[in-house]
C-alpha cells in the first residue's frame, strides 16, 4: 500500500508543478512505482512539464465519471517505466470532481503505486479541497517571499483543519547570494514563522527553467544543483536521513578564494 | 432613554433576547410580539436559535413564550439563561469586566493566517500568532510566543485590558477603542517580553520585566 502526498502552496507560481514533476521523477529514478496526479482541472500543466502532452487520451474527469477505466487514463512516462501520469481535464472546471470522488480515486491508486503525488491547484477553493481529500501527507511549497510564506501559513492551517497534520516544507528558488546580502528571507526566517519541518531547500537554478520548457525534469540533469536538491527530497520521502544541502557549494570558485582571503584579513 | 422591555441581539449562533426585569409580564409579551412581527421577514425561512437572558421566568411564562414564538418563527432551539440581573438596567454590550479575574480561554498551537480566535473573556495563546491571524478577546490577550498578527483586547470596550507577548511584533494592535500600528520602516525585534496597554488614550508598549530591555 503506497502513500498519497499532496503538493500544495496556496500561492500560484511558486513551483508546485515543477516540484511534483521532479520529486516524482526522482522517486521513479530510485526504482519506486510512482503516479503523478494533476488535480488542476481546467489549467493542466503537469503533462507539459513532463513532456507527455501529446499522449493524453483520457483524463481524471473521465476516470471519476467512469467514461474509461483508470488504467486507460494513466500515461506511462517516456523515460521511466515505473512513472505514470494521470492528467487533468482541460475543458472542464474544478467542480467536475468532488472530494469524495478524489478520495476513492486515491484509494485505488494507492493499491498500485508506492507513491501517489498530487499536484494541487493554487487557491483554497474547490480545487484545493479536491486535491487534499485523499491525501495522507502534504508537502507545502513556498518561495522566500513574504506573500508566499503568508499563503503557505494559511494552507498549513487549512491542512490541519482537514486532519492532515505535520505537513513538510519545501523552500523553492532560494538565492544564496541574496540571502547573504540580507535581501532575501533566509531558511530560518521562514521556518520561524511556519514552524513545520523542512523537507528540502531547492536553490534557484536557471537549468530548471530550461529543462521545464523542454519537458524534461531537472532531476535527470546530473549537473543541476536543483536536480540534486530534488533527489535529496525524494530520498527523505523514502525515509533516508539526508542532511539539508550545504548551499555554500553554490558559490563559484573565485568567490571561495575571495572569502578565504577576507577571512584571513579579518584575523590579521 | 427609551427602555425596551426586550432587546434582540444577533450573535454568531443565533439570537440573544434580553428581557428587562423591570417590566411586567404583559409588557414583555407585548414587546416580544411586536419585535417578532416587525422582523417576520427576517425570521422567515431560516432556522433560528434563541437564547433568553435576563428576567427570571417561571416555567409557565417560558411555555407562553415558546408557544408565541414557535407560532411565528421556525425555531432551532430555545434556551433560557436565567440570570436575574441585580442591576435592572440592561446593557447587552457591557464591557467585559473580568480582566483581573474572569473567564479565560486557553488555545494551544499556532494561530495561522486566516484563523480567528474570539472569546468573551481573556485569551491565552500557547504558541505563536502569525501574520494574518486574529485574536479578539473581551478581556486580556496573552501570547506565550511571538505575536505577529492582529490582536484586539477589551473588544467590547474595556480600555483597561492588556496585550502581553514574549515577542510583540503585531501587524496591528487594538485595545478597547484604541487602534495602533507599528511605526513604518525597519522592525526592531525586541528580544524580551513586552506589554501593551492604554495610557491617556494612547497605546503604549513597554517591557514588563524591569531588568530587561532598558
Amino acid at each position: 500500500m503506497g502513500e498519497v502526498i499532496v503538493i500544495t502552496s496556496g500561492k500560484g507560481g511558486v513551483g508546485k508543478t515543477t516540484t511534483t514533476a521532479n520529486i516524482g521523477t526522482a522517486l521513479a529514478l530510485a526504482g519506486k512505482r510512482v503516479v503523478l496526479v494533476d488535480a488542476d482541472i481546467g489549467l493542466r500543466n503537469l503533462d507539459v512539464v513532463m513532456g507527455l502532452e501529446n499522449r493524453i487520451v483520457y483524463d481524471l474527469v473521465d476516470v471519476v465519471e467512469k467514461v474509461c477505466r483508470l488504467k486507460q487514463a494513466l500515461i506511462r512516462d517516456k523515460r521511466f517505466e515505473s512513472l505514470y501520469l494521470l492528467p487533468a481535464a482541460q475543458t472542464k472546471d474544478k467542480n467536475a470532481v468532488s472530494p469524495q470522488q478524489m478520495q476513492e480515486l486515491c484509494e485505488q491508486l494507492k493499491e498500485e503505486f508506492d507513491f501517489v503525488l498530487i499536484d494541487c491547484p493554487a487557491g483554497i477553493e474547490q480545487g484545493f479541497k479536491n486535491a487534499i481529500a485523499g491525501a495522507d501527507k502534504a508537502a507545502v511549497v513556498t518561495v522566500p517571499e513574504v506573500s508566499a510564506v503568508r499563503d503557505a501559513d494559511r494552507i498549513i492551517g487549512l491542512l490541519s483543519a482537514n486532519d492532515i497534520d505535520e505537513p513538510k516544507l519545501i523552500i523553492n528558488r532560494l538565492r544564496i547570494d541574496m540571502v547573504k546580502r540580507g535581501d532575501m528571507m533566509d531558511i530560518n526566517d521562514t521556518l520561524d514563522i511556519l514552524g513545520i519541518d523542512l523537507l528540502g531547500v531547492v536553490p534557484d537554478d536557471e537549468r530548471v527553467v530550461i529543462s521545464t520548457n523542454r519537458g524534461e525534469p531537472a532531476v535527470t540533469d546530473d549537473n543541476s544543483l536543483a536536480g540534486q536538491a530534488y533527489r535529496n527530497i525524494a530520498g527523505r520521502l523514502m525515509g533516508e536521513n539526508i542532511p539539508i544541502m550545504d548551499m555554500e557549494t553554490d558559490e563559484g570558485f573565485l568567490a571561495k578564494i575571495k572569502r578565504f582571503f577576507n577571512a584571513n584579513r579579518k584575523r590579521a | 432613554m427609551n427602555q425596551d422591555a426586550v432587546i434582540f441581539k444577533g450573535v454568531r449562533d443565533g439570537i440573544r433576547i434580553y428581557i428587562d426585569s423591570n417590566f411586567s409580564k404583559a409588557q414583555i409579551m407585548d414587546a416580544l410580539q411586536r419585535k417578532i412581527e416587525s422582523g417576520r421577514r427576517f425570521f422567515q425561512g431560516s432556522q433560528t436559535n434563541l437564547t433568553f437572558i435576563g428576567k427570571k421566568l417561571t416555567p409557565d411564562e417560558q411555555q407562553v413564550i415558546i408557544d408565541l414564538i414557535s407560532r411565528e418563527i421556525n425555531v432551532g432551539s430555545i434556551t433560557f439563561e436565567m440570570t436575574e440581573m441585580e442591576n435592572s438596567d440592561i446593557r447587552p454590550i457591557d464591557p467585559f469586566d473580568g480582566i483581573e479575574e474572569g473567564m479565560t480561554r486557553f488555545v494551544r498551537g499556532t494561530i495561522r493566517s486566516g484563523q480567528l480566535v474570539s472569546y468573551e473573556g481573556n485569551v491565552v495563546i500557547i504558541g505563536d500568532v502569525n501574520p494574518g491571524g486574529e485574536i479578539v478577546a473581551e478581556g486580556n490577550i496573552i501570547v506565550m510566543g511571538t505575536l505577529r498578527g492582529m490582536a484586539h483586547a477589551g473588544a467590547t470596550g474595556n480600555n483597561g485590558a492588556v496585550v502581553v507577548a514574549f515577542s510583540l511584533l503585531p501587524t496591528q494592535l487594538r485595545i478597547g477603542s484604541v487602534i495602533a500600528r507599528p511605526p513604518e520602516g525597519e522592525v526592531v525585534k525586541a528580544s524580551y517580553p513586552e506589554i501593551a496597554y492604554v495610557k491617556d488614550g494612547n497605546l503604549v508598549i513597554e517591557p514588563y520585566l524591569p531588568s530587561k530591555g532598558k
